[in-house]
């Protein structure tokens, strides 16, 4: 009884602290982690290496994916190393990975039979451009299947035209990507919404009368590219990227499983993982690091680093100029409490090592790679893959039922 | 000419007409016209300390400030909101420079990118649905004005 009471008390302290959401402690030795066996029904091999030829990745995780032209089995390819991005949404292949002779996808139109739907993928860096076809898609370990999704080809040689409004630089080969395509899995249903329902964007979707052509268009969300995730008969409500441990030295690989639905079988229950709901439009979540409140939050397994704002851990100076990875001369450990829109707050535990040491291992894994965060706000702090190793992190899609909760979220 | 901020004014207009042009970063307010006319958004101009701000809002929470010298010139501009901008209009001039320099193999990856040149510097982070970003032309920034309130 002496217990329960002394346990009670440091519950509301915690509530108190944290505005009435629960507390979980990430300190202390890590929990043994439960990584889920790959097949079906719903897990799927990841592999983190140094990506396909002629790209030297660092810190992206990768699956395989079988593409086919809708209906037609005879018609298919499978395609290594397409990334894994809890950040993003779609599934998008780069056409330098695709043989779209002999796998030859029919194109979206826009309604009109002959006025075909192209898309600007936008990232930070840049953009990708191409082509939105319909696939029946596999996954080929958890057999996963949708039929009809709408795919980007990026850099769809027929239309080499890139529209001006769609800047650059391009981003439309393998070796420009960084993988043969990207398996968006992140919080949102399409990758746009309803912003491209209601009104023609700038630089995201475009309707071609002719193939150099392309105007900014409006798109339904039925057009849209589409969490594939969504599209799965069952286990369709989010993810869970489950990667092992990774030390202080790095890794030139690393295994584990992408776990499709949360709460639908026997191996991707929420068990004790703390829910950490998303703002609804943003997908973003706080971070308080060291005292400051960091309002730009978000966890994502398509960021190669832990990018975050601490001017006491020095910068690399090796080129490029300026170099935004961190160099300690020793490794150090940092702490920060994430705290969804819902008040529940968990501390998250990351390292921080030599960028330029790391990189001269020649490795492909590193869980403790971290660099500064450029969001002009100064609000960033962007988890990336390396939060991820020894971790299971779920990700539930916006309006979804995932566990007892209802998306956006993440959870660990 | 006081520092403290005070808004010296502030008007409200809506785009009306739809005027094709390019070019904010360099540009004068014209360009800016034409900038709420590409983005059919919602203009607010506020003016501190010499320096004029022209901030766009769009009916789908994009929002864009553009940075004006007292002799109507933007030298900054800045953006946050779901959908990352058409950096060719924002940039203008600019834009060359800032694509060959993102050109060059750089860390971050797709999520966040800086270009730190004498003559322009350029800060994007983000991803789906949550972009953020602003560039400045060093040269242009008038003195004693802060470059972080470029924001």
């Amino acid at each position: 009884m002496r217990n329960l009471i002394a346990l009670s008390l440091i519950q509301v302290t915690f509530l108190a602290a944290c505005g009435g959401g629960g507390y979980t402690s990430g300190g202390g030795p890590p929990p043994s982690q439960n990584i889920a066996t790959p097949g079906p029904p719903n897990v799927e091999t990841i592999t983190v290496d140094m990506g396909p030829s002629g790209v030297s990745a660092v810190n992206t995780a990768y699956v395989s994916i079988q593409i086919c032209v809708p209906n037609n089995p005879a018609m298919c390819q499978t395609i290594d190393h397409i990334e894994v991005d809890t950040g993003s949404t779609g599934l998008r292949i780069l056409a330098g990975a695709l043989n779209l002779t002999n796998v030859p996808l029919p194109q979206e139109t826009n309604g009109t039979p002959t006025v075909f739907m192209t898309e600007c993928l936008r990232f930070a860096d840049g953009s990708s451009y191409g082509s939105l076809r319909f696939a029946d898609i596999t996954l080929p370990v958890s057999m996963k299947t949708a039929s009809s999704v709408v795919v980007q080809v990026i850099g769809d040689p027929l239309y080499p035209t890139v529209p001006s409004t769609c800047p650059g630089p391009a981003e439309n080969t393998v070796t420009a990507f960084g993988a043969n395509g990207i398996l968006g899995v992140g919080p949102f249903a399409q990758d746009c919404g309803s912003a491209c329902v209601a009104t023609a964007q700038p630089s995201t979707y475009y309707s071609c009368p002719s193939t150099s052509t392309c105007g900014a268009s409006t798109a339904t969300l039925a057009q849209q590219v589409a969490n594939p995730v969504t599209l799965f008969s069952s286990d369709n409500n989010g993810v869970i990227v489950e990667l092992r441990p990774v030390g202080s030295a790095g890794a030139a690989t690393v295994t584990g499983s992408l776990v499709f639905g949360i709460g639908t079988q026997s191996n991707n229950a929420l068990g004790s993982a703390t829910v950490l709901q998303e703002d609804t439009f943003s997908g973003l979540i706080t971070a308080t690091y060291k005292g400051t409140a960091y309002s730009h939050g978000f966890i994502d397994s398509g960021s190669n680093g832990n990018f975050f704002t601490d001017s006491s851990i020095k910068t690399c100076t090796t080129p490029p100029s300026p170099n935004p990875w961190y160099c300690p001369s020793a490794e150090v450990s940092e702490t920060a409490t994430l705290q969804g829109t819902n008040a529940t707050m968990v501390t998250a535990n990351f390292s921080v090592a030599n960028a330029d040491g790391l990189f001269n291992t020649g490795y492909a894994a590193f869980s403790n790679l971290g660099g500064t965060n450029p969001d002009p706000t100064g609000m960033g702090f962007d988890l990336g893959l390396p939060f991820f190793y020894g971790r299971n992190v779920y990700t539930a899609i916006e309006n979804a039922t995932a566990g007892s909760y209802v998306g956006p979220y993440f959870a660990y | 000419m006081k520092l403290t901020g005070a808004l010296l004014s502030s008007i409200v207009l809506t785009a009306a007409v739809a005027t094709p042009a390019f070019a904010a970063l360099g540009g004068d307010s014209a360009t800016v016209q034409a900038d709420v006319a590409r983005m059919k958004g919602a203009l607010r101009i506020t003016s501190s300390a010499g320096v004029t701000v022209h901030e766009i809002t769009t009916s789908y929470g994009t929002v864009v400030r553009e940075y004006l010298t007292p002799g109507d010139k933007v030298f900054a501009v800045s953006w946050h909101g779901p959908v990352n901008l058409d950096l060719r209009q924002m940039l203008g001039d600019y834009y060359t420079q800032y694509e060959q320099a993102a050109s060059m193999p750089h860390p971050g990856g797709h999520r966040h990118l800086v270009i730190e040149q004498p003559g322009l510097v350029v800060q994007i982070s983000g991803r789906m649905r949550a972009f953020v970003g602003r560039a400045w032309v060093p040269g242009l920034v008038p003195q004693n004005f802060s470059v972080n309130d470029i924001n």
